[in-house]
């Protein structure tokens, strides 16, 4: 954009956007030197030694993939319909369903805390993951829908016109042309149901259950007034997100943008 | 899948049949479309049945004073509304959210505008600033704050700086006080959420026609005037977008102000979200709570409805 050719230009932009990086670094090095001081290593030792941690990411591991899995299939599904094949009052459809995009999960509380007791799945993880997929499907629907609406329709005529059933033509055109798109719901759903709260919050209630977000909260009660501890236990919490980013940066920018841009 | 109707697929098969069915007053060209409704009635059933029974759950437990568990709610018709819009907590959580709203947004808006200009200019190690400014939007929210409670508070690290950079005289604690509670709340919402903004105008700029700015480079644009007269209208849908964002963000807002001030000190930084968590599930006023939620409920669709409607109108 500022097509700087002077040297002290290009000196000045650096150091501005030094300067304006370094609020989003403070947490994180504060975080990192909170976890040592005091006993140093130890406090990660000890945080570890509690034996709490694998089981509280295995739940979440275990809650975002089946949000992915339920979320993946059914957005793949209805984006096809919605895009490629005949519906009446296609849109009536398509936007009961997005309403559902605006809608605070604490809203949903209540109803839900009282119908996951009578179906005893209060404490299991359905009752977080059912709720999560729900919410997050309108929005990659809708995505997928655009990314679908932009593969020509000779495609899908010609291919049945070659004879492909509809249930071919999902299998062998939709899935393989929709690869960018599913990557980008996977990230995008991923962090959704991995960094969620509330819902976790109000029924999970047990450490073979909870999930590394309510990490935090249990280490505060476990170490009391010894903050050193829980901000390692906050370390290990966020260093595995920050490792997948760094693996998959592009997958999660585009996850991002995909909404966004044509 | 296999139960997407057999005769439809059947007739497809073969292309001289098929148009003896050809129904007329469809559109001429190419076979006659499968039906959709097998492939979105999964996603449909689910999404709507789940939100739309909730929803309708939730405007029935509106009319009940109930404790979540009792056997025996009781019928109370509005009465709960009633209380609610003379609730002050109410109305100071609808005005936290509107300050949230206009201060997140506008704070985002030109960090992220910034950070994407500067990095669409010739910079050393622009990956490593793309990395900085994104890291926070992919850690939770819920697990930095217990992070968040330590930097601010009265022996925290913020006090620190502030004391090593001469402006001794500021340091407080910013959580126990309800004038500063609420900016607080506001600048880690901004911290964790910037990485969006910045990376959705990042990619807005790149589709740019770089034709248009060079052409104005060589009228004689300088850079303010590039950035202002041409990129910035050309990135207009990503800000409605983003407004858009933070309009439903703002009215989420929950695990933030919960897990860092505890809606506190004195309802400072009580949101919809907070007060409907604190009513319901800690206080099992479940009826109350559920007013809330209908009240929050109408907002977050008028205010999609909202955008909605503008968003049509200029296209």
């Amino acid at each position: 954009m500022f097509l700087t050719r002077r040297l002290s230009s290009k000196v000045i932009l650096q150091v501005i956007l030094t300067i304006m990086v370094v609020p989003y670094l403070f947490p994180l090095v504060a975080m990192v030197q909170e976890s040592l001081s005091g006993q140093g290593w130890g406090n990660y030792q000890a945080v570890w030694a509690v034996g709490v941690v694998p089981e509280f990411f295995r739940n979440s591991a275990i809650i975002a993939g089946g949000v992915i899995i339920i979320v993946y299939c059914l957005t793949m599904l209805a984006a096809y319909g919605f895009s490629k094949l005949h519906i009446r009052g296609r849109e009536i459809y398509f936007w009961m369903m997005l309403t559902a995009l605006t809608l605070p999960e604490v809203v949903l509380l209540t109803p839900l805390f009282s119908t996951a007791i009578k179906l005893g799945l209060y404490n299991t993880y359905f009752s977080v993951m059912l709720p999560l997929a729900a919410l997050q499907i309108p929005f990659c629907v809708l995505l997928t829908r655009n990314f679908v609406n932009g593969i020509p329709d000779e495609l899908f005529d010609a291919a049945r016109v070659d004879g492909a059933s509809v249930t071919r033509i999902f299998w062998h055109v939709i899935l393989p042309l929709t690869r960018p798109i599913a990557a980008a719901i996977i990230i995008f759903t991923l962090i959704g149901a991995w960094n969620d709260y509330l819902l976790p919050l109000v029924f999970l209630q047990s450490p073979t259950s909870e999930t590394i977000t309510l990490l935090p909260s249990y280490f505060v009660s476990q170490f009391s007034d010894d903050q050193t501890k829980v901000a390692a236990a906050t370390v290990i919490t966020a260093i595995p997100e920050i490792v997948a980013y760094l693996c998959l940066q592009r997958f999660f920018e585009r996850g991002l943008t995909a909404g966004a841009l044509k | 899948m296999s139960s997407v109707g057999p005769g439809t697929v059947s007739l497809e098969r073969e292309p001289g049949p098929a148009a003896r069915h050809a129904v007329p007053k469809r559109r001429g060209k190419g076979p006659r479309r499968p039906s959709g409704l097998p492939w979105i009635f999964p996603a449909f059933a689910f999404v709507v049945g789940l939100v739309y029974y909730c929803v309708a759950y939730t405007g029935y437990i509106s009319t009940l004073n109930w404790d979540g568990v009792s056997p025996t709610p009781q019928q109370v018709g509005l009465a709960n509304y009633t209380t609610l819009f003379h609730d002050p907590v109410f109305w100071d959580a609808i005005r936290h959210t509107i300050y949230f709203f206009i201060v997140t947004f506008c704070v985002q808006t030109a960090l992220g505008f910034t950070f994407a200009a500067i990095l669409h200019s010739r910079v050393k190690l622009p990956n490593l600033y793309k990395v900085i400014i994104f890291v926070p939007v992919v850690i939770a929210p819920a697990t930095m704050a217990p992070i968040f409670r330590q930097v601010f508070s009265a022996t925290g690290q913020f006090n620190s700086v502030l004391q090593d950079i001469g402006l001794g005289s500021l340091a407080h604690p910013w959580l126990a006080q309800s004038s500063t509670a609420l900016p607080v709340i506001m600048a880690i919402t901004i911290w964790n959420f910037t990485g969006v903004t910045f990376i959705l105008y990042f990619a807005a700029i790149t589709q740019i026609d770089s034709e248009m700015l060079e052409a104005a480079r060589i009228d004689g644009a300088n850079a303010f005037h590039l950035l202002t007269r041409i990129v910035w209208p050309n990135v207009r849908g990503t800000t409605i977008a983003l407004a858009m964002l933070s309009v439903i963000g703002a009215l989420k807002t929950f695990d933030v102000p919960y897990l860092v001030t505890i809606g506190g000190p004195n309802y400072a930084t009580e949101f919809l979200g907070t007060f409907i968590y604190r009513i319901s599930i800690p206080q099992a006023q479940v009826g109350y709570g559920a007013a809330i939620s209908i009240m929050l409920l109408i907002f977050a669709l008028a205010g999609a409805l909202a955008f909605a409607v503008r968003g049509t109108r200029r296209s």
